[in-house]
């Protein structure tokens, strides 16, 4: 038994590539309304000379990865009946509940550490991903990460997010940093140290630059910085405000928000040739623009009817329309990666709560409600927000699921929480 | 290995300005036959500590003058998410225009300030225009378009760190800052 899955093993490490396309069901739909979470099993890997305990770190960093995702119950040793090293009993793994079972092995030779993961459909009593990574023990939680990812593409048809930072404005005192930091909370990375104040980080479509306003040199001036730190190249310092909005898809031009004709208007700034092309001219306040995903139309914030509401034009600023009715303070919109939703932040019963409604302004759904929530950004697959949430006067850094569930606290502890931009996959 | 390679700039930079430095000394001392003291390192810079803390300190001091040359009209105030000078501002205005008029070397920075209670990039364009009206203000009243200039910090500078009516009120300004002299 054991030599006969070793065997399959083998093959379906070499199969890999092509099984993808042939998974075919869909084990988790993402997509259904109310989603009971996916139980799965995760035993100790097989480690013989287990110095520095991977046996249990191991399948403990995946199931944080997994329970991260908001999808996945990752179900309790206590609970496992087949505690064997032979062959896998299926009965005994869905007799606890069980729909999915991981099982692995590390081994060190030398400075070499390689681990294989192995995924079973327990109620068919079949292998889905057999996967063997190789490297050093520097790359233990990179191997874990890019299991977890396979897990995801063959239950759920999607790789997920873990590849992926959250860029943030962290604000300590008057000032304010750019940080970056994983999607689990681990590794903030602190990108600029100028005691200014420095807001409003946009990743670009490559996730190597984030470009960013700051007030460095006095004035709100835009500038770009690689995403792994380094010097920043200065982009535009126009009189006034010179507000970082997002990059295109093509990752030439950005979308700011001027004041140097002394209101603020919306201009895509072409970084090749450094032309400005504006898209608004209206005397009332405009910001805050974001492109749908497919580049042909820009939502942004104005409040010409009197209060600030939520607007779409074409993208080249043509065909005004207001698409918020309700509330007299919706700001903040971002337009889904499927360009079906856009999320907000609107007041709603004296605080800001985020919401999200299609792009002509209906099936209206409010995702939080207690405390306060704003500054919505979400992840490169659409399937989570992330936000600042403010409770009891607390600035945390927060994701949810992008249908409101699985509310987690990323990061706590500065003084506030800022612009939070997640990355695109970093393939990391 | 990149920190390892800045770290190795980093020393034989320090390597070569000590180099440059006790050369650049002996060579004084040769001259002067030691009636300059060689500093150390250490020595120079508690100087430039010193020195940099002094000029700290004067400015400060230039601030403290300057805030209080025109304290009592130093601030204007807005209601919630408006940018129109209220009637009760005009007096203020005019009473800092008075005093530019008498001070033709001094400037005058406006910087527009929001509550936390809008959005934060809503409240940087907010902050923005009633930094604008109040300059648009200031220059009915015959001050020069370059003698003012504006900036805008949103919610992010608050006069008041409270979350109360009151202290919303006094976050929500236009804070005239004199420049130039």
């Amino acid at each position: 038994m054991l030599k006969k899955i070793a065997i399959g093993s083998i093959l379906i490490f070499f199969m890999t590539p092509c099984l993808q396309d042939t998974y075919g069901r869909v084990y988790i739909d993402i997509d259904s309304p109310s989603l009971p979470k996916f139980p799965i099993a995760i035993t100790d890997f097989y480690c013989p000379v287990d110095r520095e305990g991977h046996s249990i770190w191991f399948p403990d960093q995946l199931g944080k990865f997994l329970k991260l995702t908001g999808y996945f119950q990752v179900i309790d040793k206590k609970a496992f009946l087949d505690t064997g090293t032979g062959g896998i009993r299926f009965a005994d793994w869905t007799a606890i509940g069980a729909e999915s079972l991981v099982k692995g092995a590390v081994r060190n030779e030398g400075n070499i550490l390689s681990s294989d993961f192995h995924l079973f459909d327990v109620t068919q009593g079949k292998s889905l991903v057999f996967k063997r990574y190789t490297g050093t023990a520097r790359d233990k939680r990179a191997m874990v990460m890019r299991f977890a990812s396979e897990i995801m593409l063959a239950l759920t048809g999607e790789a997920g997010v873990f590849d992926t930072r959250i860029a943030f404005a962290g604000k300590k005192g008057k000032n304010s940093e750019i940080f970056t930091i994983n999607f689990d909370g681990t590794d903030l990375t602190r990108l600029t140290n100028y005691r200014a104040l420095s807001i409003l980080p946009h990743w670009s479509p490559d996730g190597r630059r984030i470009s960013f306003t700051s007030y460095k040199r006095g004035n709100p001036d835009l500038f770009v910085i690689e995403a792994r730190g380094g010097p920043d190249h200065l982009l535009s310092n126009e009189s006034g405000l010179n507000l970082c909005g997002p990059w295109s898809s093509d990752g030439r031009s950005l979308l700011v928000t001027l004041s140097r004709d002394g209101n603020e208007e919306l201009y895509v700034f072409n970084q090749l040739n450094g032309k400005k092309y504006r898209l608004t001219n209206d005397t009332s306040i405009d910001v805050s623009p974001c492109w749908s995903p497919d580049g042909t139309k820009v939502a942004f914030v104005s409040n010409r009817s009197g209060s600030p509401q939520i607007y779409v034009m074409d993208a080249n600023g043509y065909n005004v329309k207001r698409i918020t009715y309700e509330g007299n303070y919706n700001t903040s919109p971002r337009w889904s990666p499927k360009g079906d939703k856009i999320v907000f932040e609107g007041m709603r019963g004296g605080n800001f709560q985020i919401l999200t409604m299609n792009p002509e302004g209906g099936q209206l759904t409010q995702l939080t409600g207690s405390g306060r929530n704003d500054s919505p950004s979400w992840s490169p697959d659409g399937r989570y927000i992330a936000f600042v949430s403010t409770t009891g006067g607390k600035s945390r850094l927060c994701i949810m699921n992008s249908n409101g569930s699985n509310f987690r606290i990323i990061h706590s502890g500065m003084d506030k929480y800022m612009y939070p931009n997640w990355s695109p996959h970093l393939n990391f | 290995m990149r920190k390892r390679s800045l770290l190795f700039i980093f020393f034989a930079l320090i390597l070569s300005f000590s180099l440059a430095f006790s050369v650049g000394c002996a060579k004084k001392a040769a001259v002067k036959e030691g009636e300059e003291k060689q500093l150390s390192p250490e020595k120079k810079a508690e100087a430039e500590q010193a020195a940099k803390e002094q000029a700290v300190k004067e400015a400060e001091k230039k601030d403290a003058e300057a805030a209080a040359a025109i304290a009592g009209f130093d601030y204007i105030y807005f209601d919630f998410d408006k940018y129109n000078v209220k009637p009760e501002a005009r007096e203020t205005l005019k009473k800092l225009a008075n005093y530019l008029n008498a001070n033709p070397a001094a400037g005058v920075r406006v910087e527009g300030n929001a509550d936390e209670r809008g959005t934060a990039e809503y409240n940087l364009a907010l902050g923005e225009r009633r930094a604008q009206s109040a300059a648009k203000y200031l220059m009915g009243l015959g001050i020069a378009k370059k003698r003012i200039s504006t900036i805008s910090y949103g919610e992010e500078r608050p006069v008041d760190p409270g979350h109360t009516e009151e202290a919303w009120a006094k976050n929500r300004n236009a804070h005239f800052v004199l420049t130039g002299k």
